[in-house]
């Protein structure tokens, strides 16, 4: 896939708050980012989703899951 | 073997992108494109929307041009020329309308930009110069295809140097120039967030942009860009959101509007003292001074105040900077030289007994005010010296080697102890203080660094204008 990273750190947090300035849909779009966040732990991770919000259990077929994806939850 | 060119020398403030990198050569300004960056220019160059920046000159002229630049083989796959500017100026040393005015430029081209299938890898205040009142985006590097779903890469830039700037001297009147002189990348969200509390998180675009901003911030900190923008994608962000999102900004922007306070140098004209006939003998003074002149491309008009002699200079000079320390007097004067179309007047903010110094990496990625000065060819220095001689205590011959270091002529109106203006001054400060406070005296000092031309005292009799050429 094509790098989407341009010389400049556009701070993640700060792509996030662009979603909110452009009205309603946009709140729509962060939320939906923000729900898939919270429900991310109950569905097969995906690099992009890392790190975990909460590791609440692990999936049965669990040879993905390594004790770094486990104890990366920081709060 | 022999260049027909000198060797281009890389712009200091031109690194941040690898991709492309500014030099200057035999007064051109040349742009190296990098072979992305190139392929991004020929998109750009052969696009309606560049066509547009170019014949409305809201991007600085650009064409293609055959130059050997400095760097590995390879290194450059294009070659850019600019056209040059008269004199270069950073966000510190504008004025409120003139950030809200290159806060729109930038954001009204990347809506234009947006619409015609592109957008800006970056959102800073240097991305903007200014051809006298008239505010100009230089960054063509910056341009670049959009992809599809991916959000303004320039946001977070765009606040800390333009946005955040403009909500301090809106809601709280502060002037931001102190903090963006000191930080070269702009106003942190959670510095403003410090500064905006209470009921001022009410005010226009403070909730979202400062409070939202830097919690959501500190909340993403140890995520990538690239994991962000991934999610944000599969939750459905789309290129009509970033467009959506560039508006409420534009919006805001124009609501960011400043009242300055009134000031003494509001009214100075009418309660200074000079008499009709002071001032007409001052300006063909002055006039005289400029015909003098062997070079008059380039004038500086130190504490230009309201204007009136760098307009006069203008009638004769290729290009007039007004330098001036109220941040209000400098608003007022570029409101009036905008509503004019002047292009050839460039006012700035700028106390001259602290100017800009160097700043950014190595302390010369921006360079200080002494730096671009150095090119005038002319300085003005009207009833200036008794304020930074008297007002700020800084020595006669310290000024006069200051003055050397800019114009090769000079034109300085010396107001005498006696003169009701310099009274006032010396009226806060203790008794012979300054006892070598004389006309006779600056013209002494003058006179080992410049050749005095010409020498008349008003008719008023407490102020004398001197012309001098420095002996190079």
């Amino acid at each position: 896939m094509e790098s989407h990273l341009a010389y400049l750190d556009a701070g993640s947090g700060s792509l996030i708050v662009q979603a909110l300035v452009a009205g309603t849909a946009g709140v729509v779009v962060a939320a939906k980012l923000y729900w898939r966040r919270v429900t991310s732990v109950f569905r097969r991770k995906t690099p992009a989703e890392a790190p975990v919000e909460a590791p609440v259990e692990t999936p049965a077929e669990t040879q993905t899951a390594t004790p770094a994806a486990a104890t990366a939850d920081k709060d | 073997m022999t260049p027909e060119h000198t060797r281009p020398v890389p712009e200091p403030g031109s690194f941040r992108d690898p991709q492309t990198r500014v030099f200057h050569a035999d007064g051109e300004v040349l742009r190296g494109l990098g072979a992305q960056a190139a392929q991004d220019w020929k998109a750009l160059r052969d696009s309606e929307f560049f066509a547009r920046t170019q014949a409305d000159k809201t991007v600085t002229a650009t064409d293609e041009v055959e130059r050997e630049l400095p760097g590995e083989p390879g290194t450059w796959s294009a070659t850019l020329r600019h056209e040059p500017l008269p004199f270069v100026t950073y966000p510190y040393e504008w004025s409120h309308t003139m950030r809200q005015d290159a806060a729109a430029l930038h954001l009204d081209l990347l809506q234009q930009a947006l619409k015609a299938g592109f957008t800006m890898k970056d959102g800073s205040a240097y991305n903007v110069q200014w051809r006298g009142a008239k505010p100009e985006f230089i960054d063509v590097g910056s341009f670049e295809p959009a992809k599809p779903g991916e959000p303004w890469a320039g946001y977070r830039q765009f606040c800390q140097t333009l946005l955040y700037p403009l909500m301090l001297q809106a809601h709280l009147d502060l002037d931001p120039r102190a903090l963006l002189r000191s930080q070269i990348d702009g106003v942190e969200p959670a510095q403003m967030r410090r500064l905006l509390g209470g009921t001022k998180r009410l005010a226009a675009g403070v909730l979202k942009h400062v409070h939202l901003h830097d919690s959501i911030q500190s909340r993403n900190a140890d995520r990538s860009t690239g994991a962000v923008r991934e999610q944000l994608r599969d939750a459905g962000f789309n290129s009509e959101l970033v467009a959506a999102a560039v508006r409420a900004m534009a919006k805001l922007v124009a609501k960011l509007e400043w009242a300055p306070p009134a000031t003494h140098w509001g009214d100075y004209r009418e309660t200074c003292s000079y008499s009709d006939d002071d001032r007409a003998a001052k300006q063909q003074f002055v006039d005289a001074a400029l015909d003098a002149a062997r070079n008059r491309e380039l004038v500086l008009d130190l504490g230009a105040n309201d204007g009136v002699f760098s307009r006069q200079a203008a009638a004769k000079a290729g290009y007039v900077v007004a330098v001036e320390a109220d941040p209000a007097v400098v608003d007022t004067l570029y409101r009036q030289l905008r509503a004019e179309g002047e292009k050839r007047i460039l006012p700035i903010v700028m106390d001259l007994a602290d100017p800009s110094p160097g700043g950014g990496w190595a302390g010369h990625e921006r360079a200080g005010f002494a730096q671009r000065a150095a090119k005038a060819d002319v300085t003005l220095a009207l009833a200036l010296v008794h304020h930074l001689a008297i007002g700020r205590n800084v020595p006669l011959p310290a000024i006069v080697d200051w003055l050397a270091g800019m114009g090769r002529t000079v034109v300085v109106e010396f107001v005498h102890a006696e003169d009701p203006m310099a009274r006032k001054l010396l009226a806060n400060k203790p008794d012979g203080l300054f006892p070598d406070y004389h006309v006779e005296t600056f013209v002494r000092l003058l006179g080992e660094r410049f050749d005095i031309a010409k020498r008349e005292t008003l008719p008023g009799g407490t102020r004398t204008m001197i012309a001098g050429v420095r002996r190079d």
